[in-house]
């Protein structure tokens, strides 16, 4: 079983929507289980035309310190400098906690082990639900003003290796979230390829050459796609040069089409709303193949 | 005056609309551009900004003192980012990226074996451009806390008094980094388009909005690709509304692939707004 995550540095480059058509095409061939490990703002549910997941749980994953009545025995106690989150202030000489900036490291407890409590949060729900293509898809979500999403990144990931295990799959599929912090870390570790997506601008190469830089920091092997390639020829090739002198390999280039919207509206892949993208799709997972063996 | 372009979901054109507000109000008025998206911000590029380094954000990562270690392992216990590892009868050592520099370790450490060194996290840069001064921060590639280096470019920030506005420009999604950029802001701009996706994501921003307490308006990014009725019910369930709408165009998506700000008449439907 191999793992394929897809991610791309700067957001709305097309990373939701590419994941759903290799998907597609991907499942043709093989079993798959495909996951959203974007929880903040989880989408590629949407593109299968799903609105509604089954067999939701409910996780918890983090901590918050919440203080209690005898809080008052701490007034001595510097906690507001203690908290590395600033999430600690004074009300009057009471220290309050701003649940929104706790992340649950409990240094104050520590220190007032008696007028703080941790607590574990329900920060997240993860379900998961069998596509109209056939295949599974996990998905999560963060709950609003909830910390921890790398954390609920790993439970979701948990929970599709388990689903891959029992179907026997041979690939599971990875949307990551924009960025290169945590969520984003959480969805490379444990890859066995990483397909990362740019587009022809100066913000989305310099938002992949961060990203590529977590990539290599796990030494996971990688190429690049193109996406709409042909809105700036120009920079494309800018792209391709990049990618020549640092050897990496460019393993596909798509079209700008308004295809692509449509099919978002219609909430369904591309290459199930206008076939003929499905060659182009098929020769960027030819290339992820060429390089899992 | 704070106000934040935020949005939810990636590539809406939060950037886009930060710079082309805070050039057009720079005309008139001095303004703070500040890009909050640590994790990859553009806004100099979209600017044309040569931007320098003038600090680097660091946090407290622990040091063991071995002579003073007895290898209790508590420090490893307390840590709740795992990033301390203790195996019995060893000495404990730190996994730099996964400090997260809360301090947990040293404060319970009845020995004194723990003292504070630092590690880099990322670095904070300035840059300026006629009225507008931007500042932003930029995480060291490995390093998963966002949100410290937010916090640590925020507070940098209020040295630089006497702007009549502060833009604030913040990551994609809804967690920590996010907020942190929000906290503060006196008004929100989601950015949005009118597509599935950005309607789902929309509506995570209001609620975020909502429980900040913080008044919100949305603007509707390539308005013409699709059917923005759902956006609109979605606003006004939120009592929140559309007060700008940016028609598709080759022109502007030509301009920001080029590195330009973009100028369009919705631009001055915001500034009524903040006025």
């Amino acid at each position: 079983m191999k793992t394929i995550t897809i991610l791309s540095g700067k957001g709305g480059v097309g990373k939701s929507s590419i994941t759903a058509s290799l998907s597609i095409v991907l499942a043709k061939k093989y079993k798959i289980v495909v996951v959203d490990c974007d929880v903040d703002a989880p989408n590629l549910g949407l593109l299968f035309g799903i609105k509604k997941f089954k067999n939701i749980e409910k996780v918890s994953t983090n901590y918050k310190a919440f203080t209690n009545k005898k809080i008052n025995k701490c007034k001595n106690i510097d906690l507001v400098n203690i908290c590395a989150f600033h999430a600690i202030s004074l009300k009057g000489k009471v220290p309050v906690i701003n649940k929104l900036l706790c992340e649950g490291c409990g240094a104050c407890k520590l220190l007032c082990p008696e007028g703080i409590e941790l607590k574990k949060v329900k920060n997240a729900e993860v379900g998961e639900t069998k596509t109209r293509y056939g295949f599974y898809i996990v998905s999560g979500q963060l709950k609003i003003g909830e910390s921890g999403s790398g954390n609920v990144v790993e439970v979701v990931k948990e929970r599709a290796r388990k689903i891959a295990k029992k179907i026997n799959a041979d690939f599971i599929v990875v949307d990551s979230s924009a960025g290169i912090g945590c969520p984003v870390i959480a969805s490379i570790r444990d890859s066995d390829y990483v397909v990362a997506i740019t587009e022809p601008t100066p913000s989305a190469l310099s938002d992949l050459k961060r990203v590529l830089k977590v990539v290599e920091h796990f030494n996971i092997p990688y190429g690049i796609v193109i996406n709409k390639f042909d809105i700036n020829k120009r920079f494309a090739k800018k792209i391709e040069n990049f990618a020549r002198k640092n050897e990496i390999t460019i393993i596909g280039k798509l079209p700008y089409d308004k295809s692509f919207v449509e099919a978002l509206v219609n909430l369904e892949p591309v290459v199930v709303y206008n076939k003929k993208f499905e060659k182009l799709f098929l020769d960027i997972l030819n290339n992820v193949n060429y390089y899992l063996k | 005056m704070r106000i934040a372009i935020t949005g939810g979901k990636g590539g809406t054109g939060k950037s886009t609309i930060a710079t082309a507000l805070s050039y057009k109000l720079s005309k008139t008025k001095k303004v703070l551009l500040l890009d909050l998206d640590v994790d990859c911000p553009n806004d100099d590029l979209i600017l044309g900004i040569k931007t320098e380094k003038v600090k680097d954000v660091e946090t407290m990562i622990p040091k063991f003192d071995y002579k003073k270690c007895v290898k209790c392992g508590l420090c490893s216990k307390v840590c709740r980012e795992h990033a301390i590892v203790f195996v019995k009868g060893n000495f404990p050592f730190v996994i730099q990226e996964q400090c997260i520099g809360c301090k947990a370790c040293k404060i319970v450490c009845s020995r004194n074996a723990i003292t504070e060194a630092k590690q880099k996290i990322g670095e904070i840069f300035i840059g300026k451009k006629g009225n507008i001064t931007l500042i932003g921060g930029k995480m060291k590639p490995g390093i998963e806390e966002s949100s410290l280096v937010v916090n640590a470019v925020k507070k940098f920030s209020e040295q630089y008094k006497n702007y009549d506005y502060v833009i604030v420009d913040t990551a994609a999604g809804t967690h920590c980094p996010v907020i942190s950029a929000l906290i503060g802001c006196n008004i929100v701009f989601a950015v949005t388009e009118p597509t599935p996706l950005g309607h789902h994501d929309l509506e995570l921003i209001l609620k975020l909005a909502k429980k900040l307490k913080i008044k919100s308006y949305v603007i509707l990014n390539r308005s013409d690709i699709a059917n923005k009725k759902i956006i609109e019910n979605l606003a006004r369930r939120y009592k929140s509304k559309i007060i700008a709408e940016i028609p598709y165009s080759k022109e502007i998506e030509k301009n920001y692939s080029a590195g330009k700000p973009i100028e369009h008449t919705s631009i001055n439907q915001i500034i009524e707004v903040i006025r």
